[in-house]
Parts: structure tokens; sequence; C-alpha cells
């Protein structure tokens, strides 16, 4: 057993690694003029002044982006914002008439239709009023799954489906919850790590971290949960520090993709998975980490 | 408090994972999120002290005044304390939404400081029956993230720990009236001794068995928790059951000896933090930390 | 019971002139320690319980009520049909207990307030988390079940009376309920274990004389059936061992007060049939 510590304020620890260093780039804050320069387009994050129609403003606050004429503010962080084809977690927040509210960690809360999943016995079943009333069979509040954006609504709320055997019910693991900003944008958002645990990089900011089954690809989706299932303690220890992992890059800010939290999972293993939650520790993992991931690149 | 919504999947593997002794965030059942404490970080207090647990976020004001004694306890000054959850740590709490929450830790915390062996109100006395000192302990939670009593208890004590009383130079009795001197040196202070004074333990039971300092996932999946109040010496000072749910005896009496264990280790951590953190203060200018850096 | 705020309030400062009496209690405490080691005033044993009688159908408007004396402490309470819970917006799958405890303003040896203090509410969160556990909360979803409690007459052992009170009144009032629940309290100091304190002997073991004494009272509901702690609410400083030689003894009481609490139902259900059939 070991003894509680209680650590002073005075000890805090920085987790910005490039605390100190040059070259950080410039941040704008919401009304802060970014150009006066009539020529620009204004993006998103951006508007133009009400009195002066040539002076363009920030309205987050975020680093600038220059696409050729398009000025866009990228915010540091920010709520979730859709885009079609995105991979998502998420939350059944309500069972309504014929959908299901899913909380995404986006602006408004998202939508999953009935006729957007996959009901069992078919892809081309036709949905009954009998299926309307089993919905909360299906999914009921609280579940969590994984799905993909299939449009954006015009008021910036998003319509999932299901329609894939890799998305649906998730079942036993533990969910991450990081800033949407720091998952990076690839074509797989599903990984079978090498550690041996596999994990969904929901575009959203929510991380679903989850043993990885035996018989491959259709380890999740459908509407099954395993109760019974009793995940083995090796299996449980790297979830855990997989989870240890990623908070501990997402606290210092580290962009999160399957290399980056497999490196930080090598790195971490000199440490127990409890020391994982100390600040120092953390700050550790994710500088080794990044050094890693920049020699990688330099190669 | 808070509901988090977790899907019974989420839960049977916590409910395994705490089986196994091995939680989600890889703690065994007894082992603490990392804690941080600082004191004095409020000016116009007479103690104060910031306790963070993990995501749950505990800010302790204590302000002096003077009063009249209770007619039944001539001898004694008094003490209050109050818990204010405010709408800052989740919207749950806005309006009268965390009233509830807020009066059973202000009781709970009334009642184990009730004893006087733990805190003797004797020494708030000024004047038997006529002038005492009244100490309003406010407690503020800032954040909300699992396993409030112990956080708050941890920056009571703490808070109680850095007041500062104003030292009575001289009294005097005209007619009716009475006439107070305090020093006029804002430094010349006396201190209360905290040294019997009791941290909080909550033990939820998931399963088979007992867990501390639960996150707020894990509170969700508990059935039954029990609070208790274990001072330095390993006394209880207080224990009620704080969830709905009910125990057998024997888990009882199982779970009185794992508190009373862990309730001693949570006080011998926070004497070794109030000592470092004291001979940090007496530096010259010693930085205040706060909510920065 | 409706809080009036409008309602004439006491003086705001007033004390109760016993205080003022020579022979004050003050004093007593310190006199009656000794008394109370060598034997108790109503020459009780000191693992004794007092008396208990117990009846339930006393107030005829509620849909359940119950009463309860031990010797001098008297506890009424009704229990009134499920209602929707007010100012609820989401669904809730268990239903609630509301629990109002409350002193009489005449009950105490000072008077009560009208409105509920710190204490009884704190009092009140102890007896809704000592029934929670009975009853089968998931048969009224997004309901809640009113529950009253009133000291008529405080003698020590009045959170236990109570929970015995509320319990019986709830199974009076035909709410689903899994094990009826009895309560017992148990005040220690020094070395002393004394079953169901009175008023005087409370106040004698929230007070300790010497430096590292055990001191304080604990009260313990249990579910006789299913042997099942439903509360345990414990006050004053007392070390482990303590503490858990005194569930023991509560345990053991609570036990023995079960077959009281079903007798009075059963005589109570006797009673109505007979009643039918004349």
């Amino acid at each position: 057993m070991q003894d509680i510590k209680i650590r002073l304020a005075s000890e805090r620890v920085n987790h910005s690694l490039t605390f100190g260093e040059k070259g950080a780039p410039q941040l704008f804050t919401p009304g802060q003029t970014i150009t006066d320069n009539q020529r620009v387009m204004s993006g998103h994050g951006t508007y133009l002044d009400e009195d002066n129609k040539d002076v363009l403003k920030a309205s987050v606050a975020g680093t600038v982006e220059r696409v050729n004429q398009l000025i866009c503010v990228r915010p540091i962080k920010c709520r979730y914002m859709g885009e079609i084809g995105d991979v998502v977690v998420g939350r059944i927040t309500e069972v309504q008439q014929k959908r299901w509210k899913v909380e995404t960690n986006s602006r408004l809360d998202s939508v999953l239709l009935i006729s957007s999943v996959n009901l069992p016995g078919g892809e081309l079943r036709r949905r009954s009023a009998e299926d309307e009333q089993m919905m909360r069979k299906y999914l009921q509040e609280g579940d969590l799954v994984s799905a993909e954006v299939q449009s954006v609504f015009s008021d910036g709320s998003l319509s999932l489906h299901t329609r894939s055997l890799k998305y649906g019910k998730l079942s036993q693991g533990v969910l991450v919850k990081v800033p949407p900003s720091l998952i990076l944008r690839r074509k797989n958002h599903f990984h079978n790590l090498l550690c041996g645990a596999s994990v969904i990089l929901g575009n959203n900011g929510l991380i679903w971290i989850y043993p990885t089954s035996p018989e491959d690809e259709s380890g999740v989706g459908g509407f099954t949960q395993n109760l019974e299932e009793v995940i083995d303690t090796e299996d449980r220890e790297r979830i855990a520090r997989l989870r240890n992992c990623i908070l501990a890059l997402a606290a210092s800010k580290l962009m999160l993709f399957d290399s980056s939290i497999q490196y930080a999972f090598e790195e971490s293993l000199s440490y127990s998975i409890k020391e994982l939650l100390t600040p120092e520790t953390m700050v550790d993992v994710a500088l080794h980490t990044r050094h890693r991931l920049q020699s990688y690149k330099d190669d | 408090m808070a509901g988090v919504l977790l899907s019974e999947a989420e839960k049977t593997f916590i409910l395994h994972g705490v089986q196994s002794d091995l939680r989600n965030d890889g703690r065994s059942r007894q082992d603490y999120r990392p804690i941080e404490l600082e004191l004095d970080i409020v000016t116009h207090a007479n103690g104060s002290a910031r306790v963070r647990l993990a995501n749950t976020d505990v800010l302790v004001g204590v302000k002096t005044e003077i009063d009249v004694p209770k007619p039944e306890k001539p001898e004694e000054g008094k003490v209050e304390f109050f818990v204010d959850c405010s709408a800052n740590a989740t919207p749950v709490f806005e309006g009268k939404g965390g009233e509830e929450l807020a009066t059973e830790i202000s009781n709970f915390l009334a009642s184990s400081f009730a004893s006087s062996m733990s805190f003797d109100l004797k020494t708030l006395c000024i004047i038997k029956g006529v002038q005492c000192w009244k100490l309003y302990v406010d407690i503020l939670i800032l954040e909300c993230g699992g396993n409030l009593f112990d956080a708050v208890s941890l920056a009571v004590k703490a808070a109680l720990h850095n007041t500062m009383v104003p030292r009575v130079e001289t009294v005097a009795m005209d007619g009716g009236n009475v006439d107070l001197q305090l020093s006029g040196d804002p430094y010349d202070c006396w201190r209360l001794d905290t040294k019997n004074m009791p941290c909080l333990v909550t033990l939820s039971k998931i399963g088979e068995h007992f867990i501390v300092d639960s996150t707020a996932e894990e509170e969700e999946c508990s059935m039954a928790s029990l609070v208790f109040s274990v001072t330095d010496g390993g006394r209880l000072n207080s224990l009620c059951k704080t969830s709905v749910g009910s125990l057998h005896p024997h888990t009882l009496a199982e779970a009185l000896k794992v508190g009373v264990d862990v309730g001693v280790r949570l006080n011998k951590a926070l004497d070794q933090a109030l000592a470092r953190e004291d001979r940090r203060l007496e530096a010259d200018k010693p930085e205040r930390f706060g909510f920065l850096k | 019971m409706p809080s009036d705020n409008r309602r004439i309030q006491g003086p705001e400062v007033s004390s109760p002139y016993c205080l003022f009496q020579s022979g004050n209690k003050n004093v007593d405490v310190h006199s009656g320690r000794s008394e109370v080691l060598s034997s108790r005033k109503d020459s009780r044993k000191f693992m004794e319980h007092r008396k208990i009688y117990l009846k339930t159908g006393v107030v005829s408007q509620a849909k359940g009520s119950a009463y309860v004396e031990f010797d001098n402490t008297k506890v009424i309470c009704s229990v009134f049909d499920p209602r929707e819970i007010p100012n609820r917006i989401e669904y809730s799958q268990h239903g609630e207990l509301f629990c109002v405890f409350k002193f009489a303003p005449f009950s105490c040896l000072t008077r009560r307030a009208h409105q509920q203090d710190a204490q009884e509410k704190e009092l009140s969160l102890c007896l809704k988390r000592a029934l929670e556990p009975a009853v089968c909360r998931h048969e009224f979803p997004n309901f809640q079940v009113d529950i009253y409690v009133m000291v008529l007459e405080n003698d020590g052992g009045s959170l236990a009376a109570a929970i015995t009170c509320a319990g019986l009144a709830l199974a009076d009032a035909h709410v689903p309920m899994y094990d009826l629940v009895t309560a017992a309290s148990l005040g220690v100091t020094g070395d002393k274990l004394l079953m169901d304190p009175v008023e005087e002997e409370e106040s004698l073991c929230q007070n300790p004389n010497k430096e590292n004494q055990n001191h304080g009272l604990i009260t313990v509901a249990l579910m006789g059936a299913h042997t099942q702690v439903t509360q345990m609410w414990q006050t004053g400083s007392m070390t482990a061992a303590c503490v858990s030689d005194a569930l023991t003894h509560l345990v053991q009481i609570c036990e023995e007060t079960y077959p009281i609490a079903q007798r009075c139902l059963v005589k109570s259900v006797v009673d109505t049939i007979s009643k039918k059939a004349q």
C-alpha cells in the first residue's frame, strides 16, 4: 500500500512543452485585428468589422491560417465542428420518436435516425412500427456508440449513421475525453495498436479504448454488449496505461494518432500505471514521445 | 450529486476493474489521485486553503469575528461551516440544485468537529459569557470530479491550520459594554491547534469491495458509500452512510478498519504537506500561485 | 407540513430559563457521570432497551401512519400517497422519498422553532437514507412518497424512534417494501456502553470529561430479515474497536425489536379484517 502524498502548489509542473521555446505561433484573441488588407476573404473564426469593412478581426482565440486569400482563425480550444465522413464517438442522451439524441461534444446535440442504423436482420429490412417501440432495446440512455457523420444540418447539428459493421454500440472499455483539435484527421480512426489494445479516435475528441477482439474487425458494431465477459488483467493494464498516456499527451497538447499513442505507451513502460497520474511523469512521457516523433520525422 | 451518464458495459468494466484491484486509471483500491494543496491564497481571509484532488477543486476561507457566546455554553466560542456548491462547478447546482449536497456536507463537518477533543471551542473564549471568537468556515466548491467529502475536509483542516486569530491585548468592562483592544501588529496572532482535527474518508462499495477516492464515474457505479471522520490518532469522530443502499454488519465492520487506516494515512500526508507549505510561507515574500502557472 | 414564513416567530434572542436555575445542567453533567457509571436512573441494565409501544393507523387521513413510544420519547409519523415529483423535468427511474423530520416546538427542553433548523435537516436526510434501501423504489418511478415525522416529546433516541416509526408507517401505507426497518441508538462514555440513552445520558455522552476518552452516540437502522444495515450514524469521538463493538450490540437490539414491529403490523391487519367481518 502506497503512502498518500499531497503536493504543494509551488511544485506544480507546467505541462507545456514549448514553454520558453522560440517559434511559438502568434495567437489572436477575439476582436483583435488580423489585417486591414481589403483583398482577403473572411473564413471561419473571423469577421469583418461593421464600421470599417476593410478590417478583418478574429472571433475566436487561436492561430491564423491562410490559404491564398482566405483567412481563417483556427481556435485552440473549441467544441467539435463536424464534417461529413468524420468518425465520432457519442453517448445517447435521449430516446425520441424515430431517433436518438447523441451527445458528441459538438455545439448542438447530434441525432441518430432509426433509418440510419443497421437493425438486426439485414440491411434492407423495412423499419416497422415495432422497431420504433423497440428503440430502447437497441440503444438506451447512457449507451456509447461509434458512428460516422452523415450530414450536417443548416444549424450545425449533426446527423449520424452507423450503417457499417465497424460502427455501432460500444461494449466494455474506457472513454477518454480530449480537446477535439488534438485528434489528427486520418483516413482510419480505428486502430488495433501494437501494444495489444484497440482505440477509436473519434474526431470529436472522444476516444474509446477497448480490448482487441480476437476475431478481427467485427469486434464492435451491432447492438450487442457483452456484460458477462470479464476482461483479463493484462488487457485491463494495457487499457489503463493507454488511458493515462493519452491524457498525458493531451495535457501537453501533443497531437493524437496511432503512432504517437503507441510511442507514448512504449515510453511509459518505465513507470507504473498509477505513476502516470502524477504531473512530472506525464510531462516526461510527453517529452520523450515528442522527441521520438521528431526524430522519426527527421529521418 | 451531478450524475454522470454511463452505459451498462462501462459500469461492468469498472466493476470488474475494482474486483481485480486495477481501476480504470491504474490505481489500486486504496490509492488516492494526486492531491495539490496551497495555503494562504485569499488575502482578506484569516486563513485559507485550496485543495485540488484531480478534478475536484475546493477553496476554503476562514473569517473570524467577535460574537456573544451561547447562554448554554458561556465558555465556548463558535464555529460555523458553510458549503457553497456554486453553479461554477456544474450547472446542476444552479439555483437550489446544490442545496441538499451543501447541507449534507456542512452538517457532516459540524458533527465531525463537534467533539471538544478535536476542536476545543474554549480556546475561542474571550470573556466568559460575554465575548468570544466566531469562526466562519466558508467552503466553495469550484469543480466537482468525485470524492467531494475528502477534498473538502482536507481543505478545511488546512485552512483552519492556516487561520490567524488576532491577539486580544486588553479587555475592559465599562458598565455593560466591553472594550476590547486588539494588538496593533497585524502579525501578532495565535493559531488554532489542528493536531486532533479530523479528515474525512469516503469509502464507496463497488461489487464486493470498498474503494477510496472514487471518481465521478465510479461514484455512479457504487451502491453504498460510507463517510468516516478520522483523526490523527485513529479515532472516529463521525460516521454516516451517504448513499442509497445497505450493508451487512460484517461488511460494515470491515469497512471500519479500512476507513480508519486510510484516514490515519491521509492525516499524516496532510500534516507533512502543511509543514512543508508553512516552511515555504515563512520565506520573505512567498509566491502565491492560485489558479495561475 | 407547509412551513409558514409569515407565522409570528418567538423573540429571536431568548434563552430557556432552566439555564439559570441553581443546580444547572452543566454542573449536573459531571455529578451525573459517576452515578451513571454505577447504575442508570430508570434502573435499567446497561444493555437494556426501554419498553417500546407501537401503533399503526393513528392518523386517519394519511395513507399510512404510525406512533412509537420509547417511554418518554414519543414520535408520530404519517405517509401520503405517491405523487409526481414537483419541479422535475427529466425522468427518474427510481421513486423518491421525501422525508421531513421535525421536533415539535414543545418537544425538547429548549423551545424549537417552527421552521426546520440545520439539525432537523440533517436528521431528515439520515432518515431518508435509512428508509431508501428498504423501499421498492423502482415500483413508482418519477413519483415521490412524502414522509412526515414529528417528535412530540424527546427523551433521547428520537432518530431511532423516527426510523422505526417511519418504517412502520410506510408498511401501513402499503408502499411496497423489501423489509421492515427498525433502529436503535447507543451512547458511549468512557468504557461504558448505554443502550437507548435518555436525553440526560445523551448529553452526558456528548461531553468527554477526561482526555482520550471514548464518548458519543451511535444510531443504527437495520432491515431485520436481510440483516442489512440501512443507516449508521455516529458522532462524538471513539476508537474503531468501540464502534464495531457498539455495532454488534445495536444490530442485536434491532433484531430483537423487529418481531415487535411485525406483530404490530399483523395486529393492525387482523383488526381491519375483523372490523370488516362485523
